[in-house]
């Protein structure tokens, strides 16, 4: 099937949606720069980011570079500079209402994964960079947001190494007895076919929409276990002239992020 | 207190009265000019088996020219704190000078993952915060301080963490034990003689990873008189007590920027990921480390003036950073 857009250009758009006005994020590395500076430039101009450097509420300039995230491009026009202990803090008593993580491998919970693959600790199949902040966003932000390409080997029954609490052994309360900050977890997944949210009874994850064009059984072929399915599906609004216009031209005019249509 | 459970990670901890003997036999409150070239810094200041905290990131304000000495002058069996670590741990354990790491989030390609697979370096779990959060108990003089992250998951299982009931709540937390690293490395924009120190702009834990290293080498892109940092002590982001050893650095973040000063070089790390990826990260090292005598000369052969102006030009966001 050919697109005008990208499996990249389409996650983004769908989490800079999620993103609210004059609302706190603690953005991650990468793709959820990218998402977060769209939604600044739509519907969310005063959306306040903050980084686990320190930067509270800067308004990025474009375009994007990868790797300066603690840099004056990132950090430009900030409310406030502060520092790691200083910015987890605000996040520890709930000042933060968004996390917004990227993950290597997911669970049906939403526990994520991004430390290693196998099951020998000290010598992992796989081993990746780790948990960097993201086991403290995941811990502390009210709504957490994953952002992920939607592959076959991301989405297992039970990760290799929980990295990031989600909600855990997916039991009731199971979050609060570890001694995890109440009403906080996984909020949302937003992948290249898809959106999931949680099931509020039995913890699962959720498929609530599916993007424009794909179907149920092409989403769920792509998963090695299968969600709860809400009724009815949302179909999901491909990304829209502006949005496309914006990461382009304006965001990642080099496509590094973003990358370009197959032709 | 219950210990409802404990990480298996290995940790380093001094005990709190320890850190209170050194302190005070150990950091000097006398006015003294503190200088010293990166060489004769990391010759009295960094042993081998030690444990080294960075702050903040190799593309920004990170101090990689006293990383590029350490492994200069061959230091070995190194325990790394990788807090928002990325190029330097790899360039550590490329060049055998380090075999443990604190995570966090380490390494700048592949190579370093592939290391912790072949079982060439030891890695403990923890994470950025949790890293940081040990500085703090450190630079405090308590044993541990309390959060609520980690729980539940195996980052806390292979982490040295452990979990109690707390007893003022009664809720499950976890407790994450001091951290007095042997050494800090702190790149900073300006410092006087005796390493009263100034950072404009974000950073990871500067002032923590100064108060809680037994020996702290800061290293400065410009010296500045002493009474500048009397006419304006909001400014200043480190005390001098705290602080060993003064290293005059002018782009001494290269190839990382330094805000307001200089922007990073994104060719040469562009140059670094063509020959990480290759498996050549001893060709990197030997242009940019062993085939010269120091940073200075580094910067001299293998950079040069016109590409060093070039950074500076680059660097057009000042507000802020002063």
């Amino acid at each position: 099937m050919t697109r005008e857009f990208t499996e990249a250009e389409f996650m983004i758009a769908q989490c800079a949606r999620l993103l609210e006005d004059q609302k706190t994020a603690f953005i991650g590395f990468g793709m959820p720069q990218v998402a977060a500076m769209l939604a600044q430039r739509l519907q969310a101009p005063q959306l306040v980011q903050v980084f686990e450097f320190g930067a509270i509420g800067p308004i990025p300039l474009t375009p994007f570079v990868r790797g300066t995230m603690g840099g004056p491009a990132n950090c430009y026009r900030s409310i406030a500079w502060t520092s790691m202990n200083q910015i987890f803090a605000q996040a520890h008593v709930d000042l933060i209402d968004y996390g917004v993580l990227g993950a290597t491998q997911i669970d049906r919970y939403g526990n994520i994964n991004s430390t290693m693959l196998g099951d020998d600790f000290t010598r992992p199949k796989k081993r990746f960079p780790g948990s960097g902040g993201a086991n403290e966003v995941a811990s502390y932000c009210w709504k957490t947001i994953v952002i992920m390409l939607h592959e076959r080997r991301r989405f297992v029954p039970r990760v290799d190494f929980v990295t990031s609490p989600g909600y855990l052994d997916g039991t009731p309360g199971a979050r609060e007895r570890a001694g995890l900050p109440s009403d906080t977890g996984p909020w949302r997944v937003v992948t290249s076919k898809a959106l999931f949210g949680f099931d509020l009874e039995s913890r699962e994850m959720k498929l609530i929409g599916v993007l424009q064009g794909l179907t149920q059984a092409q989403v769920l072929a792509e998963m090695e276990f299968k969600p709860v399915v809400a009724e009815p599906l949302e179909a999901l609004a491909p990304p829209t002239a502006a949005e496309l216009r914006i990461l382009r031209e304006e965001i990642d005019p080099s496509r590094t992020i973003v990358g370009r249509p197959a032709q | 207190m219950e210990v409802l459970s404990a990480g298996l990670g290995e940790f380093r901890f001094t005990e709190p009265d320890a850190i209170r003997a050194w302190m005070r036999d150990r950091k000097r409150r006398d006015f003294i000019d503190k200088t010293l070239t990166a060489g004769e810094a990391v010759h009295r200041f960094v042993a081998d088996g030690d444990y080294v905290s960075f702050d903040f990131s190799s593309y920004t304000r990170g101090p990689l020219g006293l990383i590029r000495e350490i492994i200069r002058q061959r230091r070995r069996d190194l325990w790394y704190c990788a807090k928002f670590t990325l190029m330097e741990s790899t360039l550590l354990v490329a060049a055998g000078a380090c075999s443990r790491i604190d995570v966090g989030f380490m390494g700048l390609g592949e190579s370093l993952n592939r290391a912790v697979e072949e079982g060439r370096v030891k890695v403990v779990e923890w994470t950025n915060g949790a890293l940081t959060l040990r500085h703090l108990a450190g630079g405090m003089g308590v044993p541990f301080l309390p959060t609520r992250a980690l729980l539940g998951t195996d980052t806390l299982k292979y982490s040295g963490a452990r979990v109690v009931t707390d007893p003022f709540g009664g809720k499950p937390i976890a407790l994450v034990p001091a951290l007095n690293p042997d050494v800090g490395l702190i790149h900073v924009h300006q410092a006087d003689l005796y390493g009263n120190a100034r950072c404009f702009g974000p950073g990871v834990s500067p002032l923590e990873t100064a108060m809680a290293s037994k020996k702290v080498i800061i290293s400065a892109d410009e010296i500045i008189d002493h009474e500048e940092i009397r006419k304006d002590p909001a400014k200043t982001t480190i005390p001098y007590f705290m602080v060993d050893a003064v290293v005059p650095a002018p782009f001494g973040a290269y190839p990382g920027g330094v805000q307001g000063l200089y922007e990073a070089d994104y060719e040469h790390f562009a140059e670094y990921t063509g020959l990480e990826r290759e498996g050549r990260l001893a060709e990197y090292l030997d242009k940019y480390v062993y085939s010269v005598g120091s940073d200075l000369e580094m910067l001299e052969k293998r950079v040069g003036l016109g590409r060093l102006n070039g950074l500076r030009r680059r660097a057009t966001i000042r507000e802020g950073y002063r």
